[in-house]
């Protein structure tokens, strides 16, 4: 297990009251009433209502820029509503509750003349911070008294830790299949039959795409960082664009070019297909040693998204075969995937977020929708230049539209020190 | 008419000082220096034309470089009476940029890109970013992408187009709809490309400097990926229309352009500002023209036929019945053969207010070029933005100008969209609030 969910929590209940550093409320000093009257921000704790403490948090033009006033900097244990309203402060976008490095709530797209929008978390006595990016002081205390929060169970930290595990496992499991299909290939191309060989090809080609962000990047022991002989991923899924000559042609592509453009298997292709399947059976087990942090299941999602956009799209992953779309679905995929393990913490976290992402997936599968073709090994039509030149810039956008809120959940799911 | 060998450089009243065949154009930084020696525009100063060179040091005075750019200048976004960018002085940068709303998106995405865009733009103008350029967390993608970080405001205006699509039955705005907005009809000479053409959205970028100008409108582009996609552009360089105290400039077809434009508040709120209009009282409505010049052809053209299709002078820019720029021209003089001075044909008559029961529009145009096309020619051309009370206003000018106007021979409306240009908000709220009421 990588992380430790409470290890990061500012355990301070007892000294929270006399340690608070109020830094732009406006207020200063006082002592601590709780429960007391609403209308001074400071020591007060903030009134309950509904069950929950009420802190109104508004975005404000103050002397020294843009604020984020607080009407209440402390509360007692338990649930908290922030409820943010931008009157004119045009700077300020959002703003986080945090615990230390992690984020526990928070509201985004804070424009002035918006609504009031609120978000409730349940908290332990100790110190937070409310973050407003863009703000002249960016960082305030906020703190809870009461009893400390013991190592709560099911929270965003927890959630998050678990699924980047099953992912671990996720990753593995793709692996173990892609060294099936990866032997089938091998098979077909040892038989000499083209057309089968073509097919398996199709068929091999998905997992690596899934996964290769999680576990490019390796080099095989004995080797410096810069030899390609011996970087996993260029033995894998190297192309004409990155050919070191030091090195020749390898993997994937090199099979690619011989079925495609020289259109006959020969002793150096079935040379290629012996080496991918070693090849292969080595990162299966580079993989089962790995372990993953929340933050790179998302950097990984956003690996494959960026891959989709600069060689799928533009046709230049499979520039023989035109399985461009094999491979764009299977990056997507895959990042699909990896977001699917982050997602019962993320939504802890940023429930708005959450659900913008899950809607560009779905526009980006039902984009892709349209160029299935079960006739096709892979599944899809070939992505030629005539359908590129059609349709490329439409499915570039759409891609775009996912990857922006995509690039910023590393952020939000952050646990590593 | 005897023609002006376009090396005639005559130290006339238009070009002060330009004989050498160099015009620079100075840029003031900061304004207590005032007169620091010629830093050059970057692609502004190959492009430059009628700029005059202040002798250095003079201290500008009188006016005597009345296209002295200062980089410092800043317009303010909030509390105004009219949107930005429209009334005011022609920077030397623009970018148009138009987006469709993505399927699905609901009216609350729309309402938050509006605010989003607002707030962002009310930073950008005051030359601030739109967040942070270096986030506090190693993990966090930066919230501005930082490539105006250090440079002044530039005098940038950002103006938001509201498109007729936004108005049907998608975010439930049908009875919002901005009275005179609809989609422009069919008109002579269109020679449209759908992928130039419409759009729900429209953003108007100018500045003094280009750079600042791109990152405006990239990081506003950027905030609103997935509710936005983008759907035609137009990068413009060199102002093709003058505001009031700017000199003329000139079009690639190396002819002023807007002489005879609309410059004073009380021009504007006859031609340009809605009245009584609603919510939009205050605003204007856009008129976004993408107008591809045959260069080649253009410059194969004795100079002497360019003015008659123009019906001005090539230097001077006098219409053909005068001897100044701002000479009143005389569609009715007759010249010794007995026909008109000015071809009825001639732009200038068919395009001037005399001859269209009083119509005038604010043009607000930029030159362009898309670099070499698929001929090898150059590909450039006028991006024409009008600003008008009654998109009517400009269908009958061009429907007239497309149909019989002696330049059409040379030039081609490949572009088009029309947009309504919201008034400006108070501080605290959002272009179009009033829509979500």
């Amino acid at each position: 297990m990588p992380v430790s969910p409470s290890r990061r929590l500012a355990l301070t209940a007892a000294a929270g009251l006399t340690a608070l550093a109020l830094s732009a409320c406006g207020s200063s000093g006082g002592d601590a009433t709780a429960g007391g009257g609403p209308s001074v921000a400071g020591l007060t704790a903030a009134p309950v209502k509904d069950g929950a403490a009420q802190v109104a948090v508004t975005l404000a033009v103050g002397s020294g820029g843009d604020a984020c006033q607080l009407d209440h900097a402390t509360a007692a244990a338990g649930p908290v509503t922030f409820t943010v309203t931008n009157k004119d402060a045009a700077s300020i976008t959002e703003l986080e509750l945090m615990s230390d490095q992690r984020i526990l709530g928070e509201k985004e797209n804070l424009a002035p003349g918006l609504p009031a929008v609120s978000f409730t978390v349940t908290l332990g006595g100790g110190t937070y911070q409310v973050y407003c990016p863009g703000a002249s002081v960016e960082n305030q205390t906020f703190t809870v008294t009461g009893r400390a929060a013991t190592a709560p169970t099911g929270d965003a930290a927890t959630l998050l830790a678990a699924g980047a595990t099953e992912y671990g496992t996720y990753a593995v499991q793709t692996l173990a299949d892609m060294q099936t299909a990866v032997a089938n290939l091998t098979k077909a191309v040892d038989s000499g039959d083209l057309a089968a060989a073509k097919k398996q090809y199709a068929l091999a080609r998905p997992f690596y795409e899934k996964v290769e962000s999680a576990v490019e990047g390796f080099v095989l022991p004995g080797f410096t960082a810069d030899d390609n002989r011996g970087n996993l991923d260029y033995l894998l899924d190297m192309r004409a664009s990155n050919l070191d000559p030091a090195v020749g042609w390898h993997g994937f592509h090199a099979i690619e070019r011989d079925l495609w453009q020289g259109g006959r298997i020969t002793d150096r292709t079935r040379t290629y297909a012996a080496a991918l399947q070693t090849d292969t059976a080595k990162l299966a087990g580079v993989a089962k040693t790995l372990t993953y942090q929340p933050e790179d299941l998302a950097n990984g999602a956003a690996g494959l998204l960026e891959e989709v956009q600069s060689n799928k799209i533009k046709g230049e992953e499979e520039s023989y075969s035109h399985l461009d779309l094999v491979d764009f679905a299977a990056n997507v995929e895959g990042a699909q995937q990896a977001f699917a393990y982050l997602k019962p913490g993320l939504e802890k976290i940023d429930p708005t977020l959450t659900e913008q992402v899950a809607t560009q997936f779905d526009r980006v599968n039902t984009a892709l929708e349209k160029y299935k073709d079960p006739s096709q090994a892979g599944g899809f039509r070939l992505w030629t230049p005539a359908l590129r030149a059609t349709d490329a810039a439409a499915m570039s956008k759409t891609v775009q539209a996912l990857q922006d809120p995509l690039s910023q959940i590393a952020q939000k799911v952050a646990t590593a020190q | 008419m005897t023609p002006v060998a376009p090396s005639d450089r005559a130290p006339g009243s238009q070009q002060p000082g330009a004989a050498a065949g160099l015009v620079r154009r100075r840029f003031m930084q900061g304004t207590a220096a005032g007169v620091a020696a010629g830093a050059l525009a970057t692609g502004g100063a190959a492009w430059g034309l009628g700029g005059s060179l202040a002798s250095a040091g003079a201290g500008a005075a009188g006016g005597a470089d009345k296209d002295l750019v200062d980089l410092t200048g800043q317009h303010a976004f909030y509390d105004q009476p009219h949107p930005p960018g429209i009334q005011t002085l022609p920077q030397r940068h623009a970018i148009v940029m138009t987006f469709d709303m993505v399927a699905g998106t609901t009216r609350g995405d729309l309402q938050s890109l509006l605010a989003r865009w607002s707030a962002a733009i009310s930073r950008l103008m005051a030359g601030q970013p739109v967040g942070q350029v270096q986030p506090t967390s190693a993990e966090a993608v930066a919230q501005d992408t930082g490539e105006a970080t250090g440079l002044d405001p530039a005098s940038l205006t950002v103006t938001v187009g509201l498109g007729p699509g936004l108005f049907d039955e998608r975010f439930g705005l049908a009875a919002k709809r901005p009275r005179l907005l609809r989609p422009l009809p069919e008109l002579p000479s269109d020679n449209l490309d759908p992928a130039l053409t419409g759009g729900d959205l429209s953003l108007q970028v100018c500045a003094d400097d280009p750079q600042v100008c791109y990152h405006a409108v990239r990081n506003l582009a950027r905030m609103v990926r997935g509710t936005v996609h983008t759907r035609w552009t137009v990068i413009g360089f060199g102002r093709a229309s003058a505001g009031a105290g700017q000199q003329t400039p000139r079009n690639l077809m190396g002819f002023k352009d807007g002489t005879r434009n609309l410059r004073t508040p009380e021009e504007l709120d006859s031609h340009v500002w809605l009245k009584d209009a609603d919510w939009m009282t205050g605003g204007s409505y856009q008129v976004v023209r993408k107008i591809l010049m045959n260069i080649e052809t253009w410059d194969a053209d004795r100079v002497s036929d360019q003015e008659k299709i123009f019906a001005r002078t090539k230097l001077e820019g006098a219409p053909l019945t005068g001897r100044k720029e701002f000479d009143t021209p005389s569609f009715a003089t007759l010249g010794p053969d007995g026909q008109p001075v000015i071809d009825p044909t001639s732009h200038v008559a068919l395009a001037s207010a005399e001859n269209n029961g009083g119509i005038r529009i604010l043009r607000r145009s930029y030159n362009y070029t898309d670099g070499i096309n698929a001929y090898g020619q150059l590909d450039a051309g006028l991006l024409f933005v009008a600003y008008v009370n009654d998109p009517d206003h400009f269908v009958r000018l061009q429907t007239r100008l497309g149909a019989s106007d002696l330049l059409n021979e040379y030039i081609s409306h490949v572009g088009s969209g029309i947009f309504a240009v919201p008034p400006t908000p108070k501080v605290g709220h959002y272009i179009g609030e009033p829509l979500f009421a």
